[in-house]
């Protein structure tokens, strides 16, 4: 096998000598790991190196197109034929109701236009992860009652080459975190068991500024756990800040709101009311940082921003330019490669691509900072975690058990609360209760947690369901 | 792609000049192939899945693992992760070794099915799984359903410096029909889901019977009812009693979480925690369970765990490390998602043994509650004792008779209360493992079965 790098899917492309469509798409990704149990360092791991390509081919088939896909490790000119061949393979058994499909043309080689690579980690990544988990320890000396357990952080370092047969041969690079931390709170006089606080985050950058302030949030809520009580039971009004919104929505209004629900019959009819008229959603390929942002989409496609959701009302769809194919639409840059189990398992180019949701942007509204969306609330709870929320993209449902919660009480943050699960609908058809429907109050200000940028939220008539 | 033993010669090789730099050092080679076919109401998707193969490299440092993995078996890669793994070793770290015994000695697994699924050649594939859509959208009110079949092959080479060899090759074959209700906006479905170690025959339970069954449930799951919330007597599934015992007793009894004092199980090591007719174990040498190995990526051979022993908390799961830090035994559970992931200690087949109590003597005793039904996942809580776990249905349980229909719901609860609420275990004709995949957090995702039969235990619900 020859060295792969940063011009993998245009040295695969040159090999390829066949008839379009096809695309390729390339990564060569560095990753670099630390592992520590308390504030020892248990596993030093990098470069963990991923050199890989995907070749695509799209054959007709009466009035159908045969989709055929092979990912490969294996760059050297006999691996090329075999994945092309295998590509070819399955390409004649397989039908997809697309009687075209238009692959996007060119695009500059070199593209730096969005903002998701962290220029000082992909200078010196193992010192990056290095300065960042001794800070890290830093902010846990001389605190008594309160050490991490255990955690990890994962940064890597990657660029993405895509070549197809419309001429388009495109590159970008890209950075990203993965950072799991289990903060433990124990010991004193009361005698409680001990408490933990499970922070995990995916993230663009890797800034150790970061976690001054939120080492203390982190042990304040790992000693909230150990005194926590089970929440309340019935319809209550609900808040959800946006790194718990992060989890539940983009899942299900990325699949619900997209081409490939469309061909599955599960897409609302544009215009119809999804959301009450606060509720306005964008998916949006470009928005600095963002962990579903890039450049173009996994098809090369230049990304943009458009509405999903505009105030209440369903908009757009989101297409790759297979299911744009198959609608007689264009690609609105949808193209994603997630694999089977998210993005987290593996390398993108493992997986060809389908309609997902790039970073998706929920628009602020006028409630103010979140103690004023807890004031205006009055009575209710604040969800800070789920254990995990299960987003179900086909039905739509979600629901957790609540990991660490508050009381609201006349308007404010009270004691802590824990157990007990939240769940409903995250988007359903007029009259039928669901998250976006139920939106009563959106913060003023955005936050970005991994692929969704949004507000505060608060929502009346989700079950709370208590242990008590 | 050459042949995974082709490479074993240059592994050994990067193996010697590492081993000059550390007191120990180990290589995972893996090589992966398998194919697939999905099939639904408007697409044919046959794929042949990714020609994946590399090695990853872990050395002792005199303090903790370094580790290094490269896509690749050829001599570029392999020599460039060594020359990188040394880079990581400081000069002496020969002085001080692991914790723990390495693996020695030489040994090679191989699944062999009687009907290997690389004898259905891509057009049989496809004939199945229009078969089995075909029998799903025959039920009035079902107009899609999702069908995927396939195997993979896992083939994995360890190599130690203290001359342990170990070859397997596992091969898993998985099937699903997922059929899919539609109404007024409405979505919902139902699952019959298999797998396991083997080959063809694995297939044979995808039954028109079955088929119709599953599609008539999720036709019947438009018109469900909200499912009862609060605390309740449940009476879990097989599934759910399977996904039980992985998130109740397996995470917590993982022992890199005892390391970390970060399992609220350690302080009850060996009191009873259940009833005496509750047994739970991990067993990665189960036949054909879909979460079997012949040896983990430590180069142990996979055995069975007692983890509950007739309601007493007697063991956990251990590497190497985890095993001499707490003066225990490696128990064959050192697991790698994949050469690029790195070893934790990780569950295989886990499961709640049999009892002796029949479905309706259960509901019945269950007086009134709810039935779990078709669960798709879980989530623990290693140091809170917590645990969740959602199932896409369920029955109401009144006057001892199953009734209502119910939609979709997260069970929360203390593990601890939740298995010493437990009143019955089912018998072992309706005992199955369930194909899944677990994380560790919520990271590296490797196979993992769960199973069990019908149990009778008390918990709280609610809409999810």
């Amino acid at each position: 096998m020859t060295r792969a790098g940063s011009d993998l899917a245009f040295r695969v492309a040159d090999q390829l000598k066949i008839d379009g469509p096809w695309d390729v798409y390339a990564e060569h990704l560095a990753r670099y790991e630390i592992h520590f149990d308390g504030t020892h360092i248990e596993t030093v791991r990098g470069p963990i190196t991923i050199d890989g390509y995907g070749i695509r081919v799209l054959r007709k088939a009466e009035d159908q197109m045969g989709v055929g896909y092979q990912a490969s490790a294996d760059a050297s000119s006999s691996g090329i034929s075999t994945a092309l061949a295998d590509a070819e393979a399955t390409a004649r058994h397989a039908r997809f109701p697309a009687r075209a499909v238009v692959l996007p043309g060119s695009a500059p080689r070199a593209l730096s236009d969005v903002e998701i690579s962290d220029a000082s980690l992909a200078d010196r990544p193992r010192e990056g992860v290095d300065a960042y988990v001794r800070e890290l320890f830093a902010r846990f000396e001389g605190r008594t009652g309160v050490q991490p357990s255990f955690g990890s952080v994962r940064a890597t370092v990657g660029e993405t080459t895509i070549a197809n047969s419309s001429g388009l041969a495109t590159s970008f690079r890209h950075t990203s975190v993965d950072f799991e931390l289990a903060v433990k709170a124990s010991g004193g006089p009361e005698g409680r068991p001990p408490g933990e606080y499970w922070v995990t985050r995916f993230q663009r950058r890797l800034d150790p500024r970061e976690l001054i302030a939120d080492a203390d949030n982190w042990c304040q809520r790992a000693k909230d756990v150990r005194v926590a009580e089970a929440p309340p039971a019935g319809q209550i009004p609900v808040v959800l800040p946006a790194y718990v919104l992060s989890e539940i929505v983009p899942p299900v209004v990325g699949f619900r709101l997209s081409g490939a629900a469309q061909l599955r019959q599960m897409a609302p009819e544009p215009g119809t009311m999804y959301g009450t008229e606060l509720v306005s959603i964008d998916n949006d390929g470009r928005m600095p940082w963002g962990g579903e942002s890039a450049p173009v989409d996994d098809e090369g496609t230049r990304t943009g921003r458009f509405a999903l959701l505009d105030h209440g009302k369903t908009g757009g769809l989101i297409y790759d330019a297979l299911h744009a194919g198959a609608f007689d639409r264009t690609s609105t840059a949808g193209a994603q490669r997630l694999g089977d189990f998210g993005r987290r398992a593996g390398s993108r180019f493992t997986s060809r691509p389908a309609p997902g949701p790039a970073t998706l942007a929920l628009h602020v509204g006028t409630g103010g900072t979140d103690a004023e969306v807890i004031e205006a609330v009055r009575e209710g709870i604040w969800v800070e975690q789920f254990g995990w929320a299960f987003p179900d993209p086909t039905s739509g449902a979600f629901g957790g058990e609540i990991r660490i919660g508050y009381r609201i009480r006349n308007g404010r943050l009270a004691e802590p609360i824990r157990g007990g699960t939240v769940g409903g609908l995250v988007l359903a058809a007029p009259g039928t209760p669901s998250l976006l429907n139920s939106v009563v109050t959106l913060g003023s200000t955005a936050t970005l947690s991994d692929s969704l940028r949004a507000p505060t939220i608060a929502v009346n008539g989700l079950t709370v369901a208590g242990t008590t | 792609m050459s042949e995974l033993l082709d490479s074993e010669d240059r592994l050994r090789g990067a193996l010697r000049r590492i081993e000059r730099h550390t007191p120990f050092a180990e290589i995972v080679a893996e090589r992966s192939l398998g194919d697939s076919v999905r099939l639904d109401r408007t697409s044919v998707s046959p794929r042949v899945f990714p020609r994946l193969e590399g090695a990853a490299f872990r050395a002792w440092t005199g303090d903790h693992w370094a580790e290094v993995a490269s896509t690749g078996l050829l001599a570029e890669p392999i020599d460039r992760a060594a020359e990188a793994l040394i880079g990581l070793l400081p000069e002496g770290a020969g002085a001080r070794p692991p914790p723990g015994e390495p693996t020695g000695g030489e040994a090679s697994y191989t699944t062999a099915p009687p009907r290997p699924m690389e004898d259905l050649s891509i057009e049989d594939r496809i004939n199945f799984a229009r078969d089995w859509y075909a029998w799903a959208t025959t039920v009035p009110g079902v107009p899609n359903t999702t069908v995927s079949m396939g195997f993979f092959s896992d083939e994995r080479l360890y190599l130690n410096t203290s001359a342990a060899r170990r070859h397997q090759r596992v091969s898993r074959v998985f099937a699903s029909v997922v059929p899919i209700a539609i109404e007024g906006g409405r979505v919902q479905y139902d699952a019959l889901v298999r797998g396991a170690i083997g080959g063809r025959e694995v297939l044979d339970y995808i039954t028109e019977e079955r088929v119709h069954d599953v599609a008539r449930s999720a036709r019947a799951m438009l018109s469900a009812e909200s499912p009862p919330t609060g605390p309740i007597t449940v009476l879990m599934d097989p599934s759910t009693t399977g996904t039980f015992a992985h998130e109740s007793f397996g995470h917590g009894t993982e022992a890199d979480q005892f390391v970390r004092e970060r399992s609220y199980l350690r302080p009850i090591l060996g009191s009873m925690v259940g009833p005496e007719f509750l047994t739970i174990a991990d067993d990665g040498a189960y036949p054909g369970g879909w979460g079997g190995i012949y040896f983990d990526d430590e180069g142990r051979r996979s055995q069975k765990n007692l983890l509950v022993d007739h309601g007493r908390f007697t063991g956990v799961l251990h590497d190497r490390v985890s095993a001499a830090l707490l003066g225990g035994s490696p128990t064959g559970n050192a697991r790698r998602a994949d050469f690029l992931s790195r070893e934790f200690v990780r569950m295989t087949n886990t499961y709640v043994e049999p009892g002796d109590w029949g479905l309706e003597e259960l509901v019945k005793e269950a007086k009134d509650g709810v039935l779990l039904e078709r669960c798709t996942s879980g989530i623990e809580d290693p140091l809170g004792g917590q645990m969740q776990i959602k199932v896409l249905r369920g029955h109401r349980i009144e006057h001892g008779e199953l009734t209502t229909l119910v939609s979709s719901m997260a069970l929360s609860g203390r593990v601890l209360d939740v298995l010493r609420s437990v009143r019955g275990v089912g018998r072992a004709d309706a005992f199955e493992i369930d194909p899944g995949f677990c994380g560790k957090g919520h990271s590296d995702m490797l196979t993992a079965g769960t199973g069990g039969s019908y149990m009778l235990t008390s918990a709280a619900v609610g809409p999810a």
